[in-house]
């Protein structure tokens, strides 16, 4: 207990991450006062005119699918003959769309909470997980690099705990620090839609899908803070980490994919850590191939595919798991000199 | 009789390098410090005392050998014992933009240290005034004061120091020397390694010299030093060449300089005196040359291949892995 009150004491104090915390704080400032700024609460004619046009909007779905389903039936609608309709009406089917047309979609200057909370959502879990990586980084390699770490076990020569003691302090901080301030953020943002914007329809559908983006959020930052720590301290230093990243976006996310894309291999975006953390963060991600439909001469071909967090989950745990226990592993043995 | 404190036998240690391949450092080190005794850790850059302490302090895997810190075999049973174990290793970095009290503090909460320990360690070491300030506003030897105040923190039985005196000042130095010697009244073993063969051999009552990873000599100091008296006293008499001559009639090896004499294998300085006055001579002045530390420290690190080495029970010389030479310390004199 008393190394885990050191540690997080040690974490708190350092600089780095005194600094990380104040751009994230100046960062939400700037976010939410451009956002109040540029944002005024609906006046009733802008919203029920905002209405009107949703709903307008909503007819004309329904009317094509309408048109739809009579074309199928064999009835002949009013100005059919210059109308594309497509084969399968369900495309048109309003109640299988994604979202509906609602009154938010009509209001410009208008902040909107339930348009663009996600997106403010995924802005933030981006700086976070930023932030998990770089203070995960150099809390470790900073400590190796600097000495720390051999001080602490000349008081306490348990190699392995103390390590662990240092990840799990490093995890919980920084989840600490992601959940306060994304509900600050979200709640912030609430208030400014408030009182200068529009809040929207809400419903538990809205506030779960929300959650979820906030909750794989969440879990994201912890995995790219573990694997910066891992990074670090097999490369026993904070640079090892930046360097490691750096050198996979270049080679194999950008390197590799133009290799892949003139190899002609199928599905390519399922070789790229980046398509995981999509689906994670996203629930899904589509993605098209073009070497499917390559040998379909007649006939429709649907090239696409979909990697769902399920299995962007096991990829990305089964890495950080084992870079981390690889780390342990290393620090176990390593001689430090 | 006194327990061994530290007792470290046969150790190896093999460093291998990409860039510079497989170095020993550490070649089938003996070392034995017993309860109480101040010992000098003395060798040459590179010899490997550090590596030897990092070994010893569970920092450094050794290829073999055994040792054990306060009767606990190490590194598997150190953190039974490393509550009772102050240290510091080479120089000791810590974050600059922590104060000194911050510095201590976090590791007298990681080693569950009473808090107010700190004061009274920064008091100890002549930082009370500084405690407040950031690291990185420290000098090299204020920093070397945190890292002693460190491994005080814990009241330790046995104090092992890597260059304490680095970056001392001469005023520095003597408040760490006054601090080893206090320690050791209260009955505090210390272990200390340094280059500065004069402050060790103002503070040590016994010394291990280190070269090329192996043990080349080991003792109390006083035995260490008097394997190397040669006997020898400096002469002056007002005709140097007549007294030369009279001085290697008696028997007495003499070798002459400009302007005095000096006598070797004469442990009684009567005989010159007697030899010299007996054909109306006077003998101006008659010093024993006693050697020091630093020589005999040269002589065994600047030349293990010297055949006036004394190699001690238990070690053998750098280059020759048998132990048939092994020739106690304490029974031979540098004239064999």
């Amino acid at each position: 207990m008393n190394l885990i009150r050191a540690e997080v004491e040690r974490l708190t104090a350092r600089r780095f991450v005194q600094l990380m915390v104040v751009l994230l704080m100046a960062a939400f400032v700037v976010t939410a006062a451009t956002t109040l700024a540029g944002s005024h609460q609906p006046t009733p004619a802008e919203l029920a005119q905002a209405q009107r046009a949703a709903a307008s909007d909503l007819r004309s779905m329904e009317l094509e699918h309408a048109r739809c389903l009579a074309r199928d039936r064999g009835e002949r609608f009013p100005g059919d003959d210059h109308l594309y309709l497509p084969r399968d009406c369900s495309e048109l089917d309003p109640a299988l769309r994604d979202r509906l047309p609602v009154a938010a979609d009509y209001l410009t200057g208008v902040f909107t909470f339930t348009r663009q909370a996600e997106p403010l959502l995924y802005f933030l879990v981006a700086y976070l997980v930023l932030f998990g990586f770089l203070v995960g980084a150099s809390y470790i390699g900073a400590d190796l690099n600097s000495g720390g770490v051999v001080n602490l076990l000349l008081w306490r020569p348990r190699r392995l705990t103390v390590l662990g003691t240092k990840l799990g302090t490093l995890l919980g901080a920084v989840l600490t620090v992601s959940a306060l301030a994304s509900l600050a953020y979200l709640v912030t943002f609430w208030v400014i839609a408030q009182v200068a914007g529009y809040p929207g329809p809400t419903n538990a559908a809205f506030w779960s899908g929300l959650g979820a983006v906030w909750g794989r959020g969440l879990i994201l930052v912890l995995l790219a803070t573990a694997t910066g720590f891992a990074i670090a301290t097999m490369g026993r230093h904070t640079s090892a980490a930046l360097g490691a990243v750096a050198a996979y976006l270049v080679v194999w996310e950008l390197g590799g994919r133009i290799v892949l894309q003139i190899l002609d291999v199928a599905r390519p975006e399922q070789l790229m850590l980046g398509s995981y953390i999509g689906a994670w963060l996203a629930g899904e991600v589509s993605f098209w191939d073009s070497t499917a439909c390559r040998t379909v001469t007649q006939g429709y071909c649907d090239g696409s595919y979909t990697l769902t967090w399920q299995p962007a989950l096991a990829v990305l745990v089964l890495l950080t798991a084992g870079l981390s226990a690889t780390a342990f592993a290393i620090f176990r043995r390593r001689d430090l000199i | 009789m006194t327990s061994p404190v530290i007792e470290i036998e046969g150790l190896r240690k093999t460093f291998h390098s990409l860039r510079r391949g497989r170095r020993v450092a550490v070649d089938g080190f003996d070392l034995l410090v017993e309860a109480g005794q101040v010992h000098g850790f003395l060798g040459p850059n590179g010899s490997g005392k550090t590596t030897t302490l990092r070994a010893l302090l569970g920092l450094v895997r050794a290829d073999s050998g055994s040792m054990r810190v306060l009767g606990a075999t190490t590194p598997e049973r150190l953190p039974e014992v490393a509550g009772r174990v102050g240290a510091i290793v080479e120089s000791p970095q810590f974050y600059g933009n922590f104060t000194g009290y911050r510095t201590l503090r976090l590791l007298a909460l990681a080693g569950g240290v009473p808090v107010t320990r700190v004061d009274e360690v920064l008091a100890q070491v002549g930082l009370a005034d500084r405690g407040d300030e950031r690291v990185k506003g420290y000098s090299l030897g204020m920093k070397q004061r945190l890292a002693v105040a460190s491994a005080l923190l814990k009241r330790p039985e046995l104090l092992i120091l890597d260059e304490p005196a680095n970056g001392l000042d001469p005023a520095g130095i003597r408040e760490m020397r006054d601090l080893v010697r206090s320690l050791a009244a209260n009955g505090v073993t210390v272990l200390v390694s340094s280059h500065i063969l004069a402050e060790i051999q103002l503070i040590c009552d016994h010394v291990t010299i280190i070269s090329r990873g192996r043990r080349v000599t080991a003792g109390p100091v006083t035995e260490v030093l008097a394997g190397f008296d040669d006997h020898e006293h400096l002469v002056r008499v007002d005709d140097l060449g007549r007294a030369e001559e009279l001085l290697r009639a008696a028997g007495i090896t003499v070798t002459g300089h400009d302007d005095h004499l000096v006598v070797s294998g004469v442990p009684d300085p009567v005989a010159v005196s007697r030899t010299l006055g007996e054909q109306g001579l006077w003998v101006r002045e008659l010093t024993p040359l006693r050697p020091d530390l630093e020589s005999v420290f040269l002589e065994l690190t600047g030349g293990s291949a010297h055949p006036h080495i004394p190699w001690q029970v238990g070690s053998a010389p750098p280059d020759q892995p048998t132990t048939d030479q092994q020739i106690d310390l304490g029974m031979r004199g540098v004239d064999a």
